[in-house]
């Protein structure tokens, strides 16, 4: 016989739990839902970019044959948000416009023409406001106020100085600065967003099915807005295509949706377009950074000053967190003794922006990544070098902003890029318009402290064991294309030493599962892993309880081997579907409930006003080396080769870890040389698939993966982030790798070719007048 | 569920039948692949009573060696013009600038009347119906300013077909039916410098086919063009380029177009004092400065003109020296 | 009320069934596919042709969806992403995109996988260059492609040793 061993699952390479369903097309994404009778909504956009509405008149809409509802800001006169503090957001505008763009209506009709006719219908008058497009004009003097409560358009001003900035920077040999720009950037996740709502009028019930990452916080809002009461919501989230952060926050469109659904008393398919997609936004703000490091003569920082200004668009959404992480995150990198920081986040009349893939410190990491790179040049240090100069000294280490630091696998990402690299032997020798750079990241895994803070685990996970042997994971935890219903049936099966087979998982519908706060900030391997392991040990427990009444043992002494129950080797044991039938024996189907907390000492530093962002239980690590080669005639870059190592704590699933950290890389691409969007009096002119350029398979790179794992002392099986950090790190890397191939240093993103070859002329010539 | 306009879709097997259901609605339009056609129509740019789907028309899909040169029909899809032998042999930067087209799926049904008559291209012009509304439209739609350049009365959308230029720099010709029957005309007489109606068609006319010269069949030539991607994306700049070469290396013919910089595909003129001598470094310059004069790329792509106009000459010197070496 | 359409009878097959519809001439081949048959494999994620989510084949060759006229595909055979797993057994492709992680968020997917069951049909052993360029016509925001070309590697390689031609 065979010896009897647990299944292992963690840390092998796994594809997805719904893979096939994936790849067989028979996966159902919000729009693939098309019940009969279904209704087809269309949303009447605002042209202009600030006015105050005088009228909407949806009068002869309304009297469309075919048409079931028009809706306006009538409809509901309770603003949403993300932020509990910045709600000021209305599903349909009340009062004012304020991008273009704006929906103002909602038609629900029985075809797509026939709303598309009442659409042409609705007479749209308004009295137009000086419009701002850019943070520079929203915030000069004597503009309109966007928001009543918001002087001279900052939503908000972030000011701290930690340790001492100017003591920092007259002890250093050389002071250097720079500014930067880093244009606004979408996340354009395949799927367009679409919702499906449907009213019961009978129930006064309503099902809302959307393409979100957040279907909790939906769940919130869309009770706010129908001013409904929650129990009468039920909020299911299909397969979602991508989010990357924008589906973060609820969106207007599933909040019209549902809306629209209710005043035509019947069910309603909103989905829209790419270009409404791009409208909708809740990318990455358009950044403008000055920045100054000090540094000893052997490369150790002294002090940094810098000030960041953030584009936000016309509302809130996640504002004044992305302006607190472009400060709090500088932390937790590198051994920083005196920081200064000055933020602005300026309303302005453009889509808002949301939380991106490395939210609110990938803009902040460039420039300074950026610069690290200038002085190491400068004072002729090595730029791997300079790195390791400055390592934190070592894991359970506290940052000047209270953050603990327990795990930190950084020293090795840089060991690991500059071997396989072959940094040491090719860098400086590449020849002409070649070259490598490098450069670190790192980034959360889950914030510590939610949005909206009520005192409840971070995350609670459901296991139903029942008579046929099987287990059904019930969670909250959105899978949205990262892999987390892989994740979580991983760590379940892990902890019973079960085979991946045993278990279904039912994800993010309000009245299966239990409340999760959703997919965003890296946070559900971390806190949703925990609570499987959590409830999966509970659920243990139980099973070998039963196992030691039916053998007649004390349950320390009986063994669980997965598919077997053994308590000594003299008895024959018991099968796992023995031991269920003992348990289940008197009580009937079982669910154990699992949790998990965050520990307080993450919940970040009280020495500023919000400081409780950034902080977090364990953070990933990131060093990179990029190599390029930069056409001399068209200044196009190509990326030739990437080196990625990253610090996962533990690779729950390896082949997960490097599809994240290669996806992120090549969206750090995305953003470095191609992506950017742009306005013409604040209507988009890159709103489709063809001028907002996301790279094609053609120029995209091969991507070397380093999986470093540090295990993190309170991470599930040691885990924590994986998909953010390295979009962080490559945008560096490329803009050192460029600056090491030209000789140039591109500031402002995307180094598209018009710009380096503007850079590369000046270069030229600034040479030729010094000869 | 897409929201299209409705409109009557006619397929006619053969080109008098096309012609005719063309003449007797005034408002048809001619579509083939549709790749850019049905973009347009989605976007309310177009908005036909009727469409007329040449695809149908069997005698337009040959790829025909005759005495006189290469025949190709204007459906031949892009794909199959990329992937034809005497083509890739012949005439090479056709066969070249057909593989650049968009992206493989594109050219699998993009074919080459559609891509000769590509309609002109504006980052202004080319948005949904909301935007162009929003924006008060423009010259070419509706409208009565150009955002390109709002004091003029111009149109200066861009013309960003790759064919095109790849087809007349070996004096390429083009049979044009139409109601009043058939003529062969230079394929540069296709087009005019005008944004809002850069082609020369008549009512009801269209392209059946290509001639391209025997004479200048086995010319080396290249293709390339600028962009931000390595596919999908439309030109910011292209350049083709033919160059022949005789005793000791001198250049014995040589032609060189563009297109995405002008609205129409541009010939280069005054390249005539090349004949007969050896491309040098000054002569690679002459070029690459000829190229950048003749060159008007105007602000209709979110890349900056002043580099498509640098860029493409650039390329068009390098392609040069590649050929002459 | 809706106005009056100008149809047309469509006769095709659609993953080898033959299909017979009065359709709208305006009707676009991908709506058809999703509402009318309920085909909801095939996605849309742009607004033309810009994306490839809606890739199909038609008479092998992928086309998009979103720009093709249901109309004008009378006589042709229609080839979905749906027809690929043969008695729910995943096809090579499919598995291919399985097992290396090809897909991630999934919307993609679909036209991703006929895209290159395009290809295969016409070059059953694409080198890495001949993978990329027939792919080309196809955006993935998730994966950076790395593992979308090893899928489709993986899939030529299982056909090669099956001796299956697709």
């Amino acid at each position: 016989m065979n010896e009897i061993k647990p299944s292992q699952s963690i840390g092998i390479r796994k594809s997805l739990v719904d893979g096939p369903e994936k790849v067989s097309g028979k996966a159902k994404y919000s729009s693939d839902f098309m019940p009969i009778g279904c209704l087809v909504g269309r949303i009447f956009r605002s042209p202009v970019a600030h006015a105050e509405i005088i009228k909407v008149d949806i009068e002869e809409a309304k009297l469309l044959p075919g048409v079931k509802a028009v809706i306006t800001g009538d409809e509901t006169d309770e603003p949403f948000g993300i932020l509990p503090i910045a709600r000021f957001e209305f599903p349909l505008a009340r009062d004012k416009v304020r991008y273009r763009g704006e929906p103002v209506a909602c038609v629900a009709a029985i075809d797509v023409e026939t709303a598309q006719k009442a659409i042409d219908l609705i007479k749209f008058k308004y009295k137009e406001l000086p419009a701002y497009f850019t943070s520079k004009d929203a915030m000069a003097e004597g503009t309109v106020d966007l928001h009543d409560h918001r002087p001279r358009n900052i939503e908000r001003e972030v000011d701290f100085e930690l340790g001492e900035v100017d003591k920092g920077l007259s002890d250093a040999d050389f002071v250097i600065e720079e500014s930067f720009n880093c244009a606004e950037v979408c996340q354009v996740q395949s799927e367009p967003h679409a919702a499906i709502a449907e009213y019961d009028a009978e129930r006064e019930f309503i099902t809302v099915r959307a393409s979100t990452q957040v279907p909790y916080y939906d769940h919130l809002m869309l009770a706010k807005v129908l001013k409904m009461d929650e129990a009468q919501i039920r909020v299911v989230k299909p397969f979602v295509g991508g989010g990357f952060g924008c589906r973060t926050e609820s969106l207007n469109v599933t909040l019209i949706c549902a809306l629209v659904a209710r005043a035509a008393n019947g069910t309603v398919r909103l989905t829209v377009s790419r270009e409404e997609t791009f409208i909708t936004h809740r990318g990455r703000p358009e950044t403008d950074i000055e920045m100054q490091i000090g540094v000893k003569k052997d490369g150790t920082i002294t002090a940094v000053d810098y000030t960041a200004i953030q584009r936000g668009g016309a509302y809130s959404g996640y504002g004044v967190v992305t302006i607190l992480y472009s400060g709090g995150l500088l932390f937790g990198l590198y051994d920083l003794t005196a920081v200064r920081y000055k933020g602005f986040r300026v309303l302005t009349n453009t889509p808002p922006p949301g939380a991106m893939r490395g939210h609110g410190i990938t803009n902040v990491r460039y420039a300074f990544e950026a610069l690290l790179d200038k002085i190491a040049t400068k004072l002729k240090i090595d730029a791997i070098e300079i790195r390791r100069k400055n390592l934190l000294k070592g894991p359970n280490y506290e940052t000047l902003n209270e953050m603990f630091i327990n795990s930190y696998g950084l020293p090795e990402c840089l060991d690991w890029v500059e071997k396989e690299s072959q940094w040491n032997q090719r860098k400086g020798k590449m020849g002409k318009f070649r070259g490598l750079g490098v450069a670190c990241g790192h980034y959360i895994s889950g914030a510590s402290k939610p949005v909206n803070w009520t005192g409840e685990p971070h995350a609670t996970v459901h296991l139903k064991l029942d008579w046929d042997g099987s287990i059904t994971i019930l969670t909250g935890a959105p899978e949205i294309g990262q892999g987390s219903s892989t994740m979580t049936t991983q760590c379940a099966a892990e902890v019973l030493g079960l085979d991946m087979s045993r278990f279904q998982i039912i994800t993010s519908d309000s009245k299966l599962t239990p409340k999760d706060n959703g997919s965003y900030s890296s946070r559900v391997t971390y806190m949703v892993g925990n609570a499987t392991i959590d409830a999966a040990t509970n659920l243990k427990k139980i099973l070998i309880e039963a196992a030691a009444r039916k053998l007649d043992a004390n349950p320390d002494d009986v063994e669980c081997l997965g598919e077997y129950y053994s308590a000594g080797s003299q008895d024959e044991g018991l099968t796992f579907n023995e031991v269920v039938t003992a348990a289940l024996e008197g009580t009937g189907t079982i669910t154990v409930k699992g949790n998990f907390d965050t520990l307080p000492e993450s919940w970040g530093t009280k020495k500023y006003r919000g400081g409780a962002v950034s902080g977090s239980m364990a953070y990933a690590y990131a060093a990179q080396v990029v190599e390029v080669s930069v056409d001399p005639d068209t200044a196009e870059i190509k990326v030739e080769r990437v080196w990625a190592a990253q610090d996962v704590g533990k690779a729950l699933n390896p082949l997960s870890v490097e599809g994240q950290i290669e996806g992120s890389v090549w969206m750090g691409m995305g953003q470095a040389i191609s992506e950017g969007t742009l306005y013409h009096n604040g209507l988009g002119i890159t709103n489709s698939m063809l001028d907002y350029r996301v790279p094609t398979i053609i120029e995209s790179p091969p991507i070397e993966v380093g999986i470093i794992e540090s295990i993190d002392p309170n991470g599930p099986f040691g885990a924590k982030e994986a998909g953010e950090t390295s979009l962080i790190a490559f945008i560096p890397a490329l803009t050192n790798a460029v600056a090491d191939a030209i000789g140039v240093r591109p500031t402002d993103l995307p180094v598209t070719p018009d710009k380096l070859m503007e850079l590369m002329e000046k270069n030229t010539n600034n040479a030729k007048s010094v000869t | 569920m897409e929201f299209m306009p409705n409109f009557k879709l006619y397929r006619p097997d053969n080109v008098d039948d096309a012609i005719k259901i063309k003449t007797e609605h005034a408002e048809a339009r001619y579509v083939a692949g549709g790749t850019d056609m049905i973009v347009n129509v989605r976007r309310g740019i177009e908005q036909p009573q009727s469409l007329v789907d040449l695809t149908s028309i069997s005698n337009m899909n040959d790829i025909t060696e005759v005495d006189d040169g290469l025949q190709i029909g204007a459906n031949v899809t892009l794909r199959n013009v990329r992937e034809n032998q005497i083509i890739q042999q012949n005439y090479p930067c056709i066969a070249e600038a057909a593989g650049s087209v968009a992206g493989p799926t594109h050219q699998q049904y993009g074919t080459v009347g559609g891509n000769l008559c590509l309609d002109t291209r504006c980052l202004f012009y080319n948005q949904s119906e909301w935007w162009r509304q929003s924006n008060d439209y423009c010259l070419k739609e509706r409208g009565d300013t150009c955002h390109v350049a709002p004091s003029g009365k111009r149109c200066f959308a861009a013309f960003s077909g790759d064919l095109a230029p790849s087809m007349l720099v070996y004096e390429a010709e083009i049979n044009v039916v139409g109601p009043s029957g058939s003529r062969r005309i230079p394929l540069l007489e296709l087009y005019r410098d005008d944004g809002m109606a850069h082609l020369t068609l008549g009512p009801g006319e269209l392209v059946e086919r290509v001639h391209l010269p025997m004479a200048l069949a086995g010319d080396p030539s290249r293709y390339e063009k600028a962009r931000i991607r390595g596919s999908i994306d439309f030109p910011l700049a292209g350049v083709a380029i033919r160059l022949r070469k005789g005793k000791g290396n001198a250049v014995e013919d040589v032609a060189i177009a563009l297109t995405a910089v002008n609205p129409y595909p541009k010939i280069i003129s005054g390249l005539q004092g090349l004949i007969d001598g050896n491309l040098g470094e000054d002569e690679l310059d002459f070029i690459r400065d000829a190229v950048r004069k003749q060159s008007k790329p105007m602000r209709t792509t979110t890349v900056a003109p002043w580099y498509r106009r640098r860029v493409v000459g650039a390329l068009a010197r390098r392609l040069a020296a590649e050929l002459s070496a | 009320m809706a106005e009056i359409k100008n149809k047309t009878n469509l006769s095709c097959t659609v993953n080898g069934r033959a299909s017979d519809n009065i359709v709208s001439d305006s009707l676009l081949l991908a709506d058809f596919l999703r509402e009318t048959l309920g085909l909801t494999g095939t996605k849309i994620g742009c607004d033309g042709g810009e994306c490839g989510c809606c890739t199909v084949l038609i008479d092998n060759a992928p086309q998009h969806a979103c720009l093709t006229l249901a109309a004008k595909c009378n006589g042709k055979a229609i080839e979905t992403i749906e027809s690929l797993s043969e008695e729910s057994r995943l096809s090579a492709i499919q598995r291919g995109f399985n097992e290396k992680l090809g897909a991630q968020c999934g919307f993609c997917t679909p036209g991703m996988v006929m895209a290159a069951e395009g290809l295969l049909r016409t070059n059953p052993d694409p080198n890495e260059q001949e993978i990329r360029a027939g792919l080309a016509s196809n955006i993935c925001r998730c994966t950076g492609y790395v593992k979308i070309i090893e899928a489709v590697q993986s899939a030529a390689d299982e056909l090669k040793m099956s001796g299956q031609a697709l």
